[in-house]
């Protein structure tokens, strides 16, 4: 039996194709720690030297899970690659933080949160007042 | 506080001069930010841990460890530890810098019924953190390490927000169909069922699973002698349906090993490391690598299961017929454990 004047390389390649996208290829870490979503953007950022990227590279290559992750940064950092290119991004009048932080801390869990954080902030004022009394400049 | 492991200790303290030396440059960049130096000392040991100690069988060197402190996105993981600590001036400086990109990306990514605004709400909660443990307040900001930029680690930790999202209004949804609806997705080609002239009566179904199983461990054993880059690549095209230009898109970044990987495949590259890796050049490594795990393939079932050259063309046109049923592969893989 012969492939009939099918192109063998171009056979192999199609079974080969099935293989790794059937997952038996892969090993699901089903009971084992995840990359974190730091190393991951690392990683796809090619930021990692080579002792860096070994374990990264061999988990990703049985965990499929990660892999997936790392497809979709992967896909994602290239778009927003190819849109900054094309708009420069226009930097938003900053807003006050802890005004932002309180609003949403307030609207999800209610008044507690923000106001650790507007407190934080009457601190960080207080100091700034000392160094003025004591004519400190930045 | 320093780590547990003493070894690592040892070599921060032999790194101390490097370490106060990045530490000074950023002092001198946000002398606001009120970082001070040992907590900076200590982000930088965390990262020197989960980097360069963790999964690794043999310990760094110490001008490894220099060589890292002096890789990681110094300014980025200030900006980080400062805003993890609350300082109010890190927060306006991290809203000024980067609010716009989270927008952008949460507008991207947020489909009809997941509000952008409830993920741009949720990253900032996050990223405050509202969680108490010991008396410290949990800062998504605590988990950056500087390794990669602030606007990459930003992208995964909307992304993941917009996962718990979907998740927390979709009841449980596999990963899969989450993504079919965030962002591009992914999507499986369907399977070819090429029509090679019908039923070879002359082989039997014994035959047919012998012939099956020779071809499946034999691709296995194929896959398996390539080093982890190759299988990764091959993975992310064939697997999770990256395009050319993705991949070429991982190999970008000068120093990536990937780069280096690819460039010690191309005398010319060699000559020029700064030339650009494009898709022409994946394509053609693809195809070298097709040739590669073929001729492995061939070898394997010739030497190890004994077949003639007929009967290898047997293997490929089985298995060829068996792609338009992807779960013969899984039933034999199942089978054969």
């Amino acid at each position: 039996m012969n492939n009939k004047g099918i192109d063998r390389d171009e056979l192999f390649r199609e079974i080969l194709s099935a293989y790794l996208r059937s997952d038996i290829a892969a090993i699901e870490f089903e009971d084992r720690d995840h990359l974190d979503g730091d190393t991951i953007a690392a990683f796809v950022e090619g930021n990692l030297s080579e002792r860096e990227a070994r374990p990264v590279n061999s988990h990703l290559v049985d965990c499929s899970f990660c892999r997936h992750r790392s497809a979709e940064l992967i896909r994602l950092d290239l778009e927003f690659a190819e849109e900054s290119a094309k708009a420069p991004e226009a930097k938003p009048a900053p807003t006050k933080v802890s005004d932002v932080l309180s609003g949403i801390l307030g609207k999800i869990l209610g008044a507690g949160e923000g106001a650790v954080f507007a407190h934080q902030e009457d601190e960080t004022k207080e100091e700034e007042d000392r160094k003025d009394d004591r004519g400190e400049s930045e | 506080m320093p780590s547990d492991d003493p070894q690592l200790n040892n070599l921060i303290r032999e790194c101390s001069d490097t370490i106060a030396e990045v530490y000074e440059a950023c002092v001198a960049s946000q002398p606001n930010f009120g970082v001070s130096s040992d907590s900076f000392t200590e982000s930088v040991t965390d990262s020197v841990s989960k980097f360069l100690c963790s999964g690794q069988e043999n310990p760094p060197s110490a001008d490894e460890v220099r060589e890292f402190v002096r890789s990681i996105r110094s300014d980025d993981l200030f900006l980080a530890i400062a805003c993890a600590e609350g300082n109010e001036r890190a927060w306006w400086e991290f809203d000024h810098q980067h609010r716009g990109y989270l927008e952008r990306i949460s507008r991207h990514l947020a489909s009809t019924d997941l509000s952008a605004q409830e993920v741009i709400d949720l990253v900032y909660v996050e990223l405050y953190g509202t969680r108490v443990v010991d008396g410290v307040r949990m800062s998504k900001f605590a988990t950056y390490s500087g390794k990669g930029s602030i606007r990459g680690w930003l992208r995964t930790v909307i992304w993941h927000a917009l996962v718990d999202l979907h998740r927390a209004s979709h009841d449980e949804v596999s990963l899969d169909g989450m993504t079919e609806n965030v962002g591009e997705g992914y999507t499986h080609s369907t399977f070819k069922n090429k029509d090679l002239g019908g039923e070879d009566q002359m082989i039997d179904h014994l035959a047919h699973e012998k012939y099956r199983k020779a071809t499946l461990d034999s691709i296995r054993t194929s896959f398996s002698s390539l080093d982890d880059h190759e299988k990764l690549l091959l993975l992310y095209y064939h697997s999770e349906g990256l395009k050319l230009r993705e991949i070429a898109r991982l190999a970008e970044s000068p120093g990536s090993p990937l780069r280096d990987w690819f460039q010690r495949r191309s005398a010319a590259r060699e000559k020029d490391p700064s030339a650009r890796i494009h898709e022409s050049t994946i394509m053609r490594w693809l195809d070298k690598t097709y040739k590669l795990i073929l001729e492995r393939f061939c070898s394997e079932l010739s030497g190890k299961h004994g077949l003639k050259q007929e009967e290898i063309d047997v293997c490929l046109e089985l298995a060829t017929r068996d792609l338009a049923d992807p779960d013969i592969y899984r039933n034999l893989a199942s089978n054969a454990g």
